[in-house]
Order: C-alpha cells, then sequence, then structure tokens
C-alpha cells in the first residue's frame, strides 16, 4: 500500500504530421518513453490501459506488441476526450488498492493522411443515408464542428458572449505555443487575424477550431513513495472525478450552457482539498476556444456566463491571473485528445517547461472534455505530496 | 451543401410516410405521453419502452443554430454554406433539422418556427423549418 498516487513518467512521440506509424507503433514508442522517462524497465510495468482513439485504438494487443507480461491491470477505456483524465484515476485507485504498482496509460492517434486537409480525418460524408439518423446527418449534423458551433452560439445567445471572446482564447492560446517548441503552430495571431480566418461552421472560425495531429502520449502512474525513489521528479495526483451529465434534447435542456465539469471539479476538489481559487495553472480540453469558456465557468474560476468577459481581460494568456493552456493547447499545440492537457500539466508541474514556465505551478488542474460536452474527467495535481 | 440521397431503413418509415403526407411525424411515450425524437429508442422520462407514433402539430421555436461551411476546393470555391438548427417543439423535444427562408442576420433564440419539408428530385424528403406567420 501506499500513502498516494504519482505520476512518474511521460512519454512523447514526434507530433502532428508524422507518417508511416501505425496507433499501435506509436502507442508502444510512447510507453517505451514513459517508462524510459521514469527510469522503469519495461518489465516494470504490471498495468496497461489504452485509449480508445478516433483511427481506433491500439487494443489491448498493445501489452503483446511491447512484450509485457504477467500483467495485472489492462484495458481498452473510452470516455472520447475525458479517457486521459479516467485512465490515470483508474490506474491510481489500483495503485491505491494494491493491484498493480506500475500503470502505463497511453493514447495514440494518426486519422492524418499526407496530402489529404486535416477536416477530412474527421468527415464522416457519404453520398447514401437511411432513416431518420441519415437524414439529419445528411443534412450536415454529422460535423463535430457542426454541433460545437450549435452549442457555442447557444451560449453567445444566453450570455452575450462574443466572437471576439472566443477570440481572445485563440490569441492567448497562440501566445503560449510560441514559447513551446512542440507546438505545431507558433507563429503569432491577432484578434484580427481571428476575425478573418475563413469560417468552419458559424459562430466559429478556423481560429477557433483544433489541430488534428499524429502521435502518442503516455504516462506512467506508480504510488508516490515509489515515484520519490525514480528518475524524475513525481507529480502527485491529489483529486479526480468524473462528470456525465447526459443533457437531453428537448425542453429545458442545458446543452451548450454547462458542461459535465458542474460535476467533475467539485469531486476532484473536494478529494485534493482545494477550492478554484487554489489552482495556480490550468489545463482545459480546448478543441474549440468556446470549450475553454465554457470549462472556465463550471469549475467556478468566473461566474457563469461570464467566461468570455474573463478571457477579453487577459487572464488566460502569459503574465495573466490563471495561466491556461501554457503549451499552446490543442488550438495551437497538438491534438492528442486528453493526454494534450495532461502532458502540459506534467511538464509545468516539474518545472520543466523552460521560456513558458509558469512561476507558481503548486496546484495544477487538468480537464477532459468529450462527446459534445457530454463526459468531463478532472484530474488535480501538484509537485508536492498531499498533506 | 450538398444532401446526399436519403433512404428509408425500416425503423423510421412512419416518419417519412408522414412527409409525404405534410405531417411532421415523431414518437410519443405510451405510457406517459412524453414526445420524443422520431430515433428515440425509449422514453428517459419513465423509462417505458413502447414509444407510438403520432402527428406533432409543428410549432416549433429556435434553440440555437450554426452556419456549417464547405471546404474551400482546389481552386478556393466552397459549396454553399447550410443553415443547421437545433428547434424545441411545441410538445417539448429538440430535433435536428435546417432552417430555410430566412438569413442567418434574422436569427435570434426563440424565433417562432414552422416545420416543413425539401423535396428532393430523388429520394426521401428532408425536415426543414421556416419562420412561422
Amino acid at each position: 500500500m501506499t500513502d498516494g498516487a504519482a505520476i512518474a513518467g511521460l512519454g512523447m512521440t514526434e507530433l502532428g504530421k508524422v507518417y508511416g506509424r501505425s496507433p499501435r507503433r506509436l502507442a508502444a514508442d510512447a510507453v517505451r518513453l514513459a517508462a524510459a522517462d521514469a527510469g522503469l524497465a519495461l518489465s516494470d510495468l504490471d498495468g496497461l490501459l489504452v485509449s480508445h482513439g478516433l483511427g481506433g485504438s491500439p487494443g489491448i494487443e498493445l501489452a503483446g506488441a511491447l512484450g509485457l507480461r504477467d500483467l495485472r491491470l489492462l484495458s481498452q477505456m473510452n470516455a472520447f476526450g475525458a479517457t486521459a483524465g479516467a485512465m490515470v484515476a483508474h490506474a491510481a485507485t489500483a495503485v491505491l488498492s494494491g493491484q498493480a504498482t506500475a500503470v502505463a496509460c497511453v493514447f495514440a492517434d494518426a486519422p492524418l493522411r499526407p496530402r489529404q486537409p486535416s477536416g477530412a480525418a474527421y468527415d464522416r460524408g457519404a453520398r447514401e443515408y437511411h432513416g431518420y439518423g441519415g437524414m439529419t446527418a445528411a443534412l450536415g449534423f454529422r460535423s463535430v464542428n457542426a454541433f460545437y458551433a450549435l452549442a457555442a452560439r447557444r451560449h453567445m445567445e444566453r450570455y452575450g458572449t462574443t466572437s471576439e471572446q472566443f477570440g481572445a482564447v485563440a490569441v492567448a492560446t497562440r501566445r503560449w505555443a510560441a514559447m513551446n517548441p512542440l507546438a505545431q503552430l507558433r507563429d503569432p495571431i491577432t484578434l484580427d487575424d481571428h476575425q478573418n480566418s475563413r469560417w468552419v461552421a458559424e459562430p466559429l472560425h478556423l481560429l477557433d477550431c483544433c489541430l488534428v495531429s499524429n502521435g502518442a502520449i503516455a504516462v506512467v502512474v506508480t504510488g508516490a513513495d515509489r515515484a520519490r525513489d525514480l528518475a524524475r521528479p513525481p507529480v502527485h495526483l491529489w483529486g479526480w472525478g468524473q462528470g456525465h451529465p447526459g443533457h437531453r434534447q428537448e425542453r429545458g435542456s442545458e446543452f451548450g450552457l454547462t458542461t459535465g465539469a458542474t460535476i467533475s471539479g467539485p469531486i476532484a476538489m473536494k478529494m485534493a482539498g482545494i477550492t478554484p481559487g487554489d489552482v495556480d495553472v490550468c489545463q482545459l480540453y480546448d478543441c474549440y476556444t468556446y470549450t475553454v469558456l465554457v470549462s472556465l465557468e463550471d469549475y467556478g474560476f468566473c461566474a457563469k456566463g461570464e467566461g468570455g468577459a474573463f478571457a477579453a481581460s487577459g487572464a488566460l494568456g502569459p503574465g495573466g491571473a490563471l495561466s491556461t493552456n501554457t503549451g499552446g493547447g490543442q488550438l495551437s499545440g497538438y491534438y492528442m485528445w486528453g493526454m494534450t492537457p495532461l502532458s502540459e500539466a506534467v511538464i509545468q508541474a516539474r518545472g520543466e517547461a523552460g521560456e513558458r514556465q509558469v512561476p507558481a505551478r503548486d496546484v495544477v488542474l487538468v480537464s477532459g472534455n468529450g462527446g459534445i460536452l457530454d463526459h468531463h474527467s478532472t484530474l488535480i495535481l501538484s509537485p508536492h505530496p498531499r498533506t | 451543401m450538398d444532401i446526399g440521397t436519403l433512404r428509408r431503413d425500416g425503423r423510421t418509415d412512419p416518419f417519412f410516410d408522414g412527409a409525404a403526407d405534410d405531417r411532421l411525424v415523431i414518437r410519443r411515450c405510451a405510457d406517459c405521453d412524453r414526445w420524443h425524437a422520431p430515433d428515440a429508442t425509449g422514453c428517459p422520462e419513465c423509462g417505458g419502452d413502447r414509444l407510438e407514433w403520432a402527428a406533432a402539430d409543428g410549432r416549433a421555436e429556435l434553440v440555437t443554430w450554426a452556419v456549417l461551411h464547405g471546404r474551400p476546393g482546389p481552386d478556393g470555391t466552397a459549396p454553399e454554406p447550410a443553415l443547421l438548427a437545433l428547434v424545441e417543439l411545441a410538445e417539448g423535444p429538440w430535433l435536428q433539422a435546417r432552417l430555410d427562408g430566412v438569413a442567418p442576420a434574422g436569427l435570434r433564440a426563440g424565433l417562432p418556427l414552422r416545420a416543413a419539408f425539401g423535396h428532393p428530385e430523388e429520394g426521401e424528403l428532408h425536415l426543414l423549418f421556416r419562420p412561422a406567420g
């Protein structure tokens, strides 16, 4: 038994337009890197959790591909963009209950193909559609962009949120990305650039939408006592939580107005013994600029409906009141589902973020969001053991 | 944006029968009378699994909307954008449809709408909503 759980290793493959490696191969590479980062041999791993991915999943066959034997924990998990947080929580629970001692959690994906527009990776268009569900797909309700645009517009109508406020998120995030050598988009942008970027699905401009990336990221979770003896500074897991609101499509629905963070946030913060005011750094799932605003509200960093004004105040960027998505997030950094916010949280908590390192990093919040605001996970991390 | 050809699936045919008759036919729970979208598989309100087909009256109001733009082709031209909406029927359920007969600038949450149907040259009809009155 251990007094807590910690992230002991982080492994990241090349990210972005990385071709020629299958998701399973990328996942294997990330697990090897994460184990080596922790100072562990692959044979020290006794648990492996594999995330679902868009282009399928590396599958639990990954264990065999890595030559892992006699595992005590092995599963594939899927809560879409909330999976990374859910995997780490599951790994921590296994470590704390003595089921396993060193659990690798990995996400890999390779939706990009050479010479294909990145948007095509997420478009499931067909020539012929069937039934009522086929009708809505045919009309355009098959595009993730469209659903997030519907959600964002509802927030705008209800609270007066503006496209310029979405733009403030994009600009702040790019400022962070400019300081991250791993970020795919590092050239500075202005609010005018945001406003002039082409429409994807109004009210969302191109610069409101995340990247699409190939690659893989893994972390290794161990007991806190063991992590202290390993190669890298432990990143302690203070709290975790999930929230799946199940927004109904009918009168009274909060679709677009709130997320599962209203559930997962308080659970994770209570477990960690903190309040929103204690959080130094936020790593939020930013598949769209809008999701940052609505998540900030639901975690209690500002009042409901004031996420736009909070972003426009400059709070999120370098030097702001609440350093958010300090690696460039998914908008400008790299899109590895929930591993994007988690990896940057580990880097910041270790104090290894170089030029973009934030000075105060005692409490780091990691937020995953999946589906169309249907699934949420929250992690609270710290370089310090939970006292 | 181009709408592909729409065919029946054997499970939601009464919706298309209704559409051909210019009526909006959706599902209603036989146990609690709550209305649901045509692709509902059970009643999330009462847990019942007896969903009947019934004609809604067609009145709705706009919940939210999006203008979906197609990817520009190699020559820089893009297909005509599609005006998508979530609407709330007078009976309560939300439906996904396209809007017709209104420009994006004229839209606001709560705008009164009425159901209508698009008539493609081939295949089944599809659901539209137009400003009421």
